[in-house]
């Protein structure tokens, strides 16, 4: 079968299920009896071994098959959930990402057949199975108690006051209210149809009053191998049963008569009409809960290629740019157009904005595509390095551009091997110290105007100072007098320097000196930027910072000489008007005292080397610029105006400065510089 | 469209252009458009060598002047004066200033003189060959190095 159609389809849909695995392996060594995230893992396994199969994978089948044959001896409480058994499950998964890989490189799985892993898994499986070898032989007995538990399940479930009513009434007319359970074989494939089946059979001898699960739920095949059912029918019970067991692919079903007293109905729909206490209370919280951990599939979505919205975005600004030359030429000629003309102009202009709205939300994608990964890497990390730490994350619906999550996976790592190596201590030390012997590491992102920010934080020792400082002397990357006159912040900022690993032992987790450098320098690829914050004894933050989008701002457009340059908006406090008598200067350098905050001042006229820049007024115009807790205030001409504008890049050959960030084209066709604020603060 | 089909005659087809007293060949398959002088947006602190940016129907063209690229005395731009339009590789775009554009010359294999260029002159090696046309000399520039060499500004 040509099933290379589906490829794409398999890959998407594998990632996903190892993801949900993943996940749910973390859920389940931390909450082992956890049944839901049982079957959720059984689920995904079961799917993964199904499309390996389709797609002919036999090796990726097989391993998948052994790992669901676990699964169910967990899901049937067979099967205790050890440390150990999570360990070499991940190095399942770890096999099974292995074959992925292959498959998007090659379309084949190779030729690994993985067969330690298999043989860790049948150990766990045999050791297991002799373990309830010794209950083997009252094995009836074990089944018979299982059929009295559920017979006592049956007997304890909860009706609405509606289904005691008709079960009272039916009591009153002579008719016998049973439950039964009914069990389909393993091996059947339509279990739904097979359900209705019994359904069918059973609506003939009476009336069906419920069904646990749901009646819905059992025609989407949301159950596993059982349900029950409640009806009230004149036949004695062995017909009911038997009408069941009529059903083919139907391995076995038992029933109970139910017998409600008519009293203590009563009583309990008095307690429930005196408070609306626990009972309907309970009813409600349960679907609920069924509704949460079965999640919704009905997310109808399209998968579109990357590219086809990239050439969209495109369009997108180039409709943005005639759109601004529509709004230049109206503004420019000077004519009274009717009242009309302009009143479509303004309607265009929020069509556009909408749309474009539209097409980057198009292009969003949650960060937690990027960061669900690392609860598990943490994991891997507290075993090799022995520190026992946790993963924080908050934030993971964030979203960013699909350019910036695909590039932005690495660093993010970086940054949280960095904390659990260095920032964390051992333990013994953790206790000495007071704090608590598990060290917390954060992954926390949220939105900040037009800025996403991601910060990586951790409770250990935080950035020694003095460390950073002799060693930097002894690399050689400072002088002695420079030492002395740093800052603790301008300290730190030597760590992003390359080739500088403070880490007195090179671990392979991290230490070998291309580390922070590389997250800088990747980050501001993206047109972010990184800091660090560290208080020694409490910890380090690293704070990312990532413009929300790449190709179009909302920006403020300023005159400085003759030139026009736009100042992103995100970036900008306010603007001030200063006096040029408040302008004081401090080590040479000019600054103001703006509402108890000193600001330095950027004459942007003379670091763009703006020919004739205009005479300095009475006034100047300052554009207060903000980074994290850094303020300065850039001097220009005069102001335009807000615009939306399109960044567009200046080209491969010609060498900018960091301050560029790239140009844009102005309603007119004219060209103007955007001035990048971080950079210059 | 035009460029395509000559592609397809011929690659020794030479775009010639006016520099001072001398002229230059630029082979025209890498020649994108020839337009004329337009607004030209000063880029700070790049090159010496680049007069700045331009909007070629909305993408944006980084122009450099070939004058100041090869050390002669700036330009005084001209009603002649055109900026042509090279793209050396896909996305990849870059503007010659030159002070005109005479015409387009087919050079057969033997009137291109490749031995005779000495690089050790400065500026030499910005030219590949030199082309023998009607009695004129014609130098052939070597694109590549005139657009990569990235001298500090």
């Amino acid at each position: 079968m040509d099933v290379s159609q589906y490829l794409e389809i398999f890959v998407e849909e594998t990632k996903e299920h190892l993801q949900s695995l993943s996940e749910n392996l973390l859920v389940l060594e931390k909450e082992p009896e956890n049944k839901d995230t049982i079957n959720e893992i059984f689920r995904a396994a079961h799917s993964l071994k199904g499309m390996a199969g389709t797609m002919g994978y036999k090796r990726m089948q097989s391993l998948t098959h052994n790992m669901e044959n676990v699964f169910s001896e967990i899901r049937n409480d067979k099967m205790k959930v050890t440390s150990e058994l999570v360990d070499t499950l991940f190095q399942c998964l770890d096999a099974l990402e292995a074959y992925l890989d292959n498959i998007i490189n090659t379309q084949d799985e190779g030729t690994e057949d993985n067969e330690p892993i298999i043989k860790l898994l049948n150990d766990f499986l045999n050791g297991n199975q002799a373990a309830p070898a010794q209950a083997e032989a009252p094995a009836a007995p074990a089944q018979q108690q299982t059929g009295a538990s559920v017979s006592t399940k049956l007997s304890d479930v909860k009706f609405a006051d509606f289904e005691k009513h008709a079960m009272i009434e039916a009591g009153k007319n002579g008719m016998n209210v049973y439950g039964v359970n009914v069990h389909i074989d393993p091996n059947c494939i339509l279990k739904a149809a097979r359900a209705f089946l019994v359904f069918k059979n059973l609506e003939e001898l009476g009336e069906i009053i419920k069904s646990i699960p749901s009646t819905q739920d059992i025609e989407d095949e949301k159950f596993d191998l059982d349900f029950s059912m409640f009806i009230i029918s004149k036949e004695p019970l062995d017909k009911v049963v038997a009408a069941v067991k009529n059903v083919s692919e139907i391995k076995d079903a038992e029933g109970e008569q139910i017998v409600i007293k008519e009293e203590a109905a009563k009583e309990e729909a008095k307690a429930d009409t005196a408070g609306h206490s626990n009972a309907p209370a309970r009813d409600n919280s349960k679907p609920a809960q069924a509704k949460t951990s079965s999640k919704p599939v009905v997310n109808r979505s399209v998968r579109v290629d990357i590219e086809k919205l990239d050439v969209l975005m495109n369009l997108v600004s180039e409709l943005i740019i005639a759109k601004n030359g529509l709004v230049a030429s109206n503004a420019a000629e000077q004519i009274q157009h009717s009242q009309n003309f302009n009143e479509q102009i303004e309607y265009l202009e929020r069509v556009t904005t909408n749309l474009h709205e539209s097409v980057m939300n198009v292009r969003m994608v949650p960060i937690e595509t990027v960061v669900n990964r690392f609860p598990r890497m943490i994991r891997d990390l507290s075993k090799k390095l022995n520190k026992k730490m946790e993963l924080y994350m908050t934030g993971e619906d964030t979203e960013l551009d699909r350019t910036v999550i695909d590039e932005i996976g690495d660093p993010l790592m970086h940054l949280l091997r960095n904390s659990a190596d260095h920032g964390l201590e051992s333990p013994e030390e953790r206790i000495r110290l007071g704090k608590p012997e598990v060290g917390s590491i954060f992954l926390d992102a949220y939105q900040d105007g037009n800025n996403v920010v991601i910060e990586v934080r951790d409770d250990g020792a935080g950035i020694n100072i003095e460390k950073v400082r002799n060693k930097a002397l002894e690399k050689g990357t400072i002088t002695p007098e420079q030492a002395e006159s740093m800052t603790d912040k301008e300290i730190i900022e030597l760590l992003f320097k390359p080739s500088f690993s403070t880490s007195e032992k090179i671990t392979d987790v991290s230490g070998r000196g291309v580390g922070l450098d590389v997250v800088k320098s990747k980050i501001e690829g993206l047109g972010g930027d990184v800091e660090c914050h560290s208080v020694v004894g409490e910890g380090s933050t690293f704070t990312i910072r990532l413009p929300l989008t790449l190709a179009i701002i909302q920006a403020l457009m300023v005159k400085i000489g003759s030139e026009q340059y736009a100042i992103s908006l995100g970036s900008i406090q306010t603007v001030e008007d200063i006096p040029v008598e408040e302008i004081k200067h401090v080590q040479g350098k000019e600054v103001i005292n703006l509402r108890g905050n000193v600001i330095p001042l950027i004459r942007l006229g003379e670091l763009l080397e703006v020919p004739d820049t205009a005479e300095d007024a009475e006034n100047l115009t300052v554009v207060i610029i903000k980074k994290v807790d850094k303020q300065a205030g850039l001097v220009v001409d005069s102001l335009i105006g807000q615009m939306e504008i399109v960044i567009k890049s200046l080209g491969k050959y010609i060498n900018i400065n960091k301050m560029i960030s790239g140009a844009t084209i102005l309603g007119d066709g004219d060209v103007a510089l955007i001035i990048d604020a971080n950079a210059i603060v | 469209m035009e460029k395509t089909a000559n592609n397809d005659i011929s690659t020794n087809q030479f775009i010639i252009v006016r520099i001072g007293n001398e002229q230059y060949g630029i082979n025209i398959k890498i020649v994108d458009n020839i337009v004329r002088m337009q607004q030209i947006t000063r880029v700070p602190k790049a090159q010496k060598y680049f007069v700045g940016v331009i909007n070629l129907r909305g993408e944006i063209v980084p122009v450099m002047s070939l004058r100041r690229r090869f050390g002669i005395e700036d330009d005084e731009f001209t009603n002649a004066t055109r900026i042509i339009i090279i793209k050396p590789e896909q996305q990849a775009t870059v503007g010659f200033i030159v002070d005109s554009v005479k015409e387009v010359v087919t050079l057969e294999e033997d009137q291109i003189e490749r031995n005779s260029i000495s690089t050790d002159a400065e500026g030499q090696s910005y030219i590949s060959a030199v082309g023998k046309y009607k009695d004129e000399l014609i130098s052939i520039l070597n694109i590549q190095t005139v657009i990569n060499d990235k001298e500090q500004a």
